[in-house]
């Protein structure tokens, strides 16, 4: 086979390798086969940041035996949002497939995947639907799916896929950083592009951890956090925080009137931790709604590179 | 004769207006030949769902002066409005109302404004013809909340029918819903304002698409204003205020509680006294250490204001 760099690519495929992968080879001939069959071009791009004896080798092999492949190898341990966007800054494709390294989908619904694209949507992620893992872990993907889903009101069921497929003008529009490449969708939703599902069976996996630690859940939690905040509040601290700041002021001031009236009343009221309370609330409602100014005041100074719109087209 | 100036833009955001859109392409047509300068018509499509788009395409056909942006959703009027200016090329930008309410006849007389010195010109909307409880009345009180908080009075800031030098209003951000504010705004980089009235229709077609949502947005979009107007060239003056005055407050109740141990009184107040100051002196700690950070994003950033007072003339010819 020969390299085809200067040809037009039909389809990238973004793989990023966090962890060891068993066969490459192998993801990468059934994927490559399915898209060939579909009569288009595609490229592979490895993106990986965690080395492993024998993985550069491999991907070298892979290079000169087929071509069609990109390396990139992070320098230091970064996370799957800088993998994603470095792979997305060299994939030359039409379109942008991301897919995890280990078979979370079949090869065959790769078709009902890219499929949309063609006829207007812009993003297409895919929902395991029947889910194959363990009890708890289809509970938790479910919790998390449906809160991010009440809180940023976008019809989405499977974030925790990793296999979505985009056009290049929604991957080089998206600013990914953290734990974002999770959000992906929303992300580009909120960029005004046409976001959608399709429902494919679960690949099932076949090494799979049960029970993750606390920590991760806690950082599923700051993520919904993140999110809201970025799809709800980004050029609005002051409305986020300015309300939970003037709600705790306002407790707290009710709290203190209270005791100053008692007071008058001459009742003791030093001996009551409520007096502690309702101070504290005041203070942290101050803290609070200056946070949220200070936040008002850094997004005015840098409003210049603030675009809040997304133009489709200019006629004239 | 009017000043020198080559190319008007008008721009309009337009949502769901496809029974109100050709009455006001022709109206707004009609109104700028008078004028006899060059001028192009920018409407920006704010992810209609209707036939908004198709209409206008139509009539793009046989317009050069017509350019039509159409956003890939609906982002909202202020969005809309800076597609609207940063794509505009003319050196006076008027934005106006897609729902027939502004009336055209009025670009004209904002222009003649404009000649006399302004940079922004705004409309009033001096009789209006909306619902007196329902628009007129919180419309009221909020314009005078902006006033009193920016020292910016003008009678109708959420009046779309706006006219201003292009070199003026491309100085400034728009984002958010601060659209409402632009005159404020032009304040703190030293434009001259004045406001002129102008005529009002009742809503022929459909209902409000844009306006004030909740209150309670707007008062804290007030406060950020206050802080930008008046503080932005030291944002620690605000802050710093705060936190002098709860240092003071932390001394004073510091200097009862001295008292009370000195004295060895053993009251209600000796408790009281003691953690309000603690808590108070915290407070002034925490804020004038804020102000400085607050500082420190003013000075990382590039934005610098010109330090002109905002020249006010109310010129309304009453």
């Amino acid at each position: 086979m020969t390299v085809s760099s200067n040809k037009q690519v039909d389809i990238s495929i973004v793989v990023t390798i966090s962890e060891k992968v068993p066969d490459l080879e192998k993801i990468y001939q059934e994927f490559s086969q399915k898209i060939i069959s579909m009569n288009k071009s595609c490229e592979f791009i490895f993106v990986y940041y965690l080395d492993y004896s024998g993985l550069w080798d491999t991907l070298q092999n892979l290079q000169s035996k087929y071509g069609n492949i990109k390396i990139i190898k992070l320098r230091s341990v970064l996370c799957e949002s800088v993998a994603l966007s470095v792979g997305f800054e060299n994939a030359k494709g039409k379109h942008i497939l991301t897919l995890p390294v280990y078979f979370q989908i079949s090869p065959d619904d790769i078709g009902k995947i890219l499929q949309p694209l063609e006829t207007g949507y812009d993003l297409i992620t895919a929902w395991r639907y029947p889910r194959y893992d363990s009890f708890l872990n289809r509970m938790e993907s479910k919790l998390f799916n449906w809160i991010v889903r009440k809180l940023t009101d976008i019809d989405l069921h499977d974030l925790g896929c990793g296999v979505t497929a985009m056009t290049k003008e929604v991957a080089d529009s998206l600013d990914i950083y953290g734990d974002l490449f999770r959000f992906i969708p929303i992300l580009a939703n909120r960029l005004g592009y046409r976001v959608g599902e399709v429902k494919v069976s679960h690949f099932k996996r076949i090494k799979k951890s049960g029970i993750y630690g606390i920590g991760i859940y806690i950082r599923r939690l700051l993520d919904i956090l993140t999110i809201v905040f970025l799809v709800k509040f980004t050029k609005k601290p002051l409305r986020f925080l300015g309300l939970i700041g003037s709600i705790l002021f306002g407790l707290g001031f009710i709290i203190s009137m209270q005791l100053t009236i008692y007071k008058f009343l001459g009742k003791a009221i030093a001996d009551r931790p409520l007096l502690i309370l309702g101070v504290l609330l005041m203070v942290l409602g101050i803290q609070l709604i200056s946070m949220g100014l200070i936040g008002e005041l850094i997004i005015f100074t840098h409003a210049k590179k603030i675009k809040e719109y997304n133009i489709e087209r200019i006629l004239g | 004769m009017l000043i020198d100036f080559k190319q008007i833009s008008i721009v309009i955001p337009t949502y769901n207006e496809q029974k109100s859109i050709a009455l006001l392409y022709i109206s707004i047509k009609k109104a700028l030949d008078t004028i006899g300068k060059k001028y192009e018509i920018i409407f920006v499509d704010d992810g209609s769902t209707d036939r908004t788009f198709d209409i206008l395409e139509g009539f793009h056909k046989n317009d050069k002066a017509l350019k039509i942006i159409k956003l890939r959703k609906n982002f909202g009027q202020t969005p809309a409005m800076s597609a609207g200016i940063d794509n505009a090329r003319g050196d006076i930008i008027i934005t106006m109302d897609a729902d027939l309410q502004n009336d055209p006849e009025d670009i004209p007389k904002l222009i003649r404004k404009l000649d006399e010195g302004y940079d922004i010109v705004s409309g009033w909307r001096k009789d209006r013809k909306d619902k007196t409880i329902t628009r007129k009345i919180p419309s009221k009180i909020a314009n005078w909340l902006i006033g009193l908080m920016t020292g910016v009075r003008i009678h109708d800031y959420g009046c779309t029918l706006k006219a201003y030098r292009a070199s003026v209003i491309k100085k400034m951000h728009l984002y958010s819903d601060m659209h409402r504010f632009l005159p404020a705004l032009g304040a703190v980089i030293g434009a001259k304002i004045t406001e002129i009235p102008v005529t009002h229709h009742p809503r022929m077609y459909g209902k409000s698409k844009y306006g004030i949502s909740r209150t309670g947005k707007v008062l804290f979009d007030l406060l950020t204003i206050k802080l930008i107007t008046q503080f932005s060239s030291q944002p620690l003056h605000m802050f710093g205020l705060i936190g002098v005055f709860a240092l003071v407050i932390g001394t004073v109740f510091g200097i009862r509680s001295l008292q009370h141990y000195i004295f060895n009184i053993k009251e209600d107040f000796s408790i009281v006294f003691p953690s309000v100051s603690f808590l108070s002196f915290f407070l002034g700690f925490y804020l004038i250490g804020l102000g400085v950070l607050s500082e420190l994003a003013l000075k990382m950033s590039d934005f610098r204001i010109s330090g002109l007072k905002p020249i006010l003339t109310n010129n309304n010819g009453v």
